[in-house]
């Protein structure tokens, strides 16, 4: 039997084609049938004009686009060997924005896209999750809406500000400033502490066993219970491999692929169409049937995200949940709810590490537009995993443009031999309920994925 | 109307930054929202119903909001199977008043850029005659990339108790779109007296010299209405990049275009020759607080 379910509720929109025997999905695809050509938009416009353009490839982590535009123009700098001075204070104020960002996008997306889902598994109970109507919806979507209100501060806006630019960023707080910006990062830190966690953030941050599940209170309680109840411990496993691309924010670059983390290099990054539509041809191959590409690293398919950052970084707690519960969707949603407590204190950390005496912008010396031809990639790490863009400019131009996203790596295509990362923790899937959740654990980012 | 009038949220092709500008309102104004207004689908917030159950019901909506640009080519685009204008116009045929949210649904914005698909445009020039003859109310455009999520709630609220909303002549509300995003800007002395930011990163000086900064020729109220409840891009140093504005995006947005170095847009109904005698003037002084740091913090 073959059934086909259009998925909302996943920043856009995809088809989940599931292939049943005997009640047991035995093969998955998930389709992704929507495409923006942005990297066709960004041919041939004004370097700089990227700042503008990337960041609404995506209307929940344009931020992270931004900063990785902006790494992949200054590496432009670097690889045409012109100097290029970027202050402490101004890589300072981009962290910032990523990491409230991020926050933003984990809150929302526990709330609004996987807890009504798990809390529906019980029917009756937990009505308090239900989307729209459910108190702690609302709840969340007003400490997102809150902590966002930090990164106007320095970006003026969000969604959708460029503040960030080669050379340095574009504002220059006050100290008033950055502690109204600590004051609504100790708002969210009091979210988390009542009504996520249960507990005082110092105490949730010396959790480092798999016993500490039972330390949970609040909302995250009400998952583990849902989660042991409804055997989400047991779905949901892949691959077990993990990426991370980026040290920023204190997360560590590197890659697991059996038990110890090892170092990455970019070039063992390849990108395949086999399976993605092609926007230059009208006849379409039949074996295409998404416009997601297909990622490997060294041959092999790897997971990226919260999970990958707390495996690949030694997250103590989450490592000993996996150790027991593997890349469950358990373990999945438990690591990005983790990263909100690290974020939290990490936001705290930078906001005290900035030093207003400096610069916040160094002119470059020379202007993006005059250096004849170079080409760099920029890496970051986005709510979602690791996010690559790659820049190609020529005569002043933007030659040619590749964004890599982090959905990508987890919800592309797989091989003729292999599944795809999501494909793979799909099949085995008993229900298709349970295949939906599986596919909400990875955060799918349907704008991102096809972009 | 409907003490709770229904609202349906339709996305075409979008990045969805609207939708997070909206969920980025002031948390009791969308209280208030959710509470005066039955928001009867969204793709990415309602669990309760499907588009094309909504579609093939005889439910009416009150207000159909549009997010996203707007296609007949499947290739690249398709809603639950249908083309988004296909889709738009069924949704239409049931409506009472239409508003497009954000630059792509008002004009195509940013999305009808994709050359390879041609057939990228906005609501308006989306409607077949039949949907587009049944509406009593122009539709209303909100520009903006993403749209102030107060515009939204205040353009759903005067219709609410009016019946009706006064638009400009690109189909925008007057009260919002009359005046330009760089009222209440809070680097509005130095434009008075000339006074440029030589670079990005600091309060002081004006961006409207080399930033590139539309402030002075984009009608929005970004100045007024602050993002976030608390800020702009200008304010905090980021130039205006016109994005309320019908040639949203532009080429060269983070510079100024100028000719023997003078910009070659003036503000908005200022002659050239206004401008330059303006400049002249204020340029023969020299005010030495326009040029010191506005904040002195001891060493």
């Amino acid at each position: 039997m073959k059934t086909v379910d259009i998925i909302e509720r996943i920043e856009g929109e995809a088809h989940l084609k599931l292939d049943w025997r005997n009640g047991v999905v035995k093969d998955s695809r998930i389709e992704f049938l929507n495409f923006r050509g942005f990297e066709y938009i960004l041919e041939g416009k004004a370097p700089l004009d990227a700042l503008v353009y990337t960041p609404r490839i995506c209307g929940i982590c344009g931020q992270a686009h931004l900063l990785a535009t902006v790494n992949a123009l200054e590496n432009l700098y670097k690889n045409a060997n012109i100097d290029l001075e970027v202050t402490k204070k101004a890589k300072l104020l981009r962290e910032l924005g990523l990491a409230i960002e991020i926050l933003d996008s984990h809150i929302k997306w526990f709330y609004m896209f996987i807890m009504p889902d798990v809390a529906s598994l019980s029917q009756g109970k937990y009505k308090d999750y239900q989307a729209m109507n459910g108190s702690k919806w609302l709840d969340a979507i007003k400490v997102a809406s809150d902590t966002m209100k930090g990164l106007a501060i320095i970006g003026g806006q969000w969604p959708h500000t460029s503040y960030m630019i080669p050379g340095g960023v574009m504002c220059d707080p006050t100290l008033l400033e950055l502690a109204t910006i600590e004051n609504y990062i100790d708002q969210a830190i009091m979210f988390f502490e009542k009504n996520l966690s249960g507990v005082s953030i110092s105490d949730y941050m010396s959790f480092n066993s798999v016993s500490n599940l039972d330390d949970l209170r609040a909302d995250l309680k009400d998952f583990k219970d849902l989660s042991f109840e409804h055997g989400l411990t047991n779905i949901g496993k892949s691959y077990d491999k993990f990426f991370v691309i980026s040290d920023m924010l204190g997360f560590k670059s590197g890659r697991i692929k059996l038990i110890n983390a090892g170092k990455i290099n970019l070039d063992k990054i390849k990108e395949s169409d086999e399976f993605s539509f092609d926007a230059k041809d009208k006849k379409q191959n039949k074996k295409k049937y998404s416009w997601a590409k297909t990622v490997k690293y060294d041959e092999n398919f790897f997971e990226t995200g919260p999970l990958a950052r707390a495996m690949v970084g030694g997250r103590k707690f989450i490592k000993s949940i996996h150790k027991e519960y593997d890349d469950s969707v358990f373990t999945r949603v438990m690591a990005r709810m983790d990263e909100m407590a690290y974020l939290l204190q990490k936001c705290k950390r930078i906001i005290k590490a900035v030093d207003i005496s400096e610069p916040s912008f160094i002119k470059p010396k020379i202007k993006l537009k005059d250096i004849y031809y170079a080409k760099a990639v920029g890496s970051i790490e986005a709510a979602r995993g690791s996010l690559m863009h790659e820049v190609e400019i020529e005569k002043g131009k933007i030659k040619s443009y590749n964004v890599i996203t982090p959905t990508v790596w987890n919800l592309g295509p797989g091989s003729k031999s292999e599944p795809g990362v999501a494909q793979k923790a799909i099949i085995g899937s008993k229900s298709l309920k349970e295949a939906t959740i599986t596919l909400r654990s990875f955060d799918v980012c349907s704008v991102c994925t096809t972009h | 109307m409907r003490i709770k009038p229904k609202v349906l949220w339709f996305q075409g092709i979008t990045c969805n930054g609207n939708t997070h500008s909206l969920l980025c309102a002031n948390p009791n104004r969308l209280e208030l929202f959710l509470n005066s207004f039955d928001l009867i689908y969204h793709p990415s917030l309602t669990t309760h119903s499907n588009l094309l159950d909504i579609i093939n019901s005889n439910e009416g909506i009150d207000f159909l909001l549009i997010e996203g640009a707007i296609s007949n080519n499947t290739d690249f685009f398709s809603i639950s199977n249908s083309s988004t204008k296909d889709l738009l116009n069924k949704l239409v045929q049931k409506s009472t008043y239409v508003v497009a949210v954000g630059s792509c649904a008002s004009y195509g914005g940013i999305h009808a850029k994709f050359e390879l698909n041609e057939d990228i445009t906005g609501v308006q020039n989306s409607l077949d005659k039949r949907a587009a003859t049944r509406l009593k109310h122009k539709v209303i455009n909100l520009t903006g990339c993403p749209v102030h999520p107060e515009w939204i709630l205040q353009t759903l609220f005067i219709v609410k108790s009016h019946g009706k909303i006064q638009l400009d002549d690109e189909n925008r509300p007057v009260e919002m779109y009359s005046t330009l995003a760089h009222h209440g800007c809070t680097r509005n002395e130095y434009f008075e007296w000339k006074v440029e930011s030589d670079h990005y990163g600091t309060k002081e000086g004006c961006l409207f010299y080399d930033q590139g900064c539309r402030g002075p020729m984009t009608k929005s109220s970004c100045n007024k209405i602050l993002w976030n409840d608390v800020n702009s891009k200008t304010r905090v140093g980021m130039p205006c990049i016109g994005c309320t504005e019908l040639d949203f995006p532009r080429e060269n947005m983070l510079e100024t275009k100028k000719h023997i170095g003078i910009p070659f847009e003036t503000p908005l109904g200022i002659s050239k020759r206004a401008y330059l005698s303006l400049t002249g003037v204020a340029k023969t002084f020299k005010i030495n607080r326009l040029q010191d740091k506005l904040i002195k913090y001891d060493d």
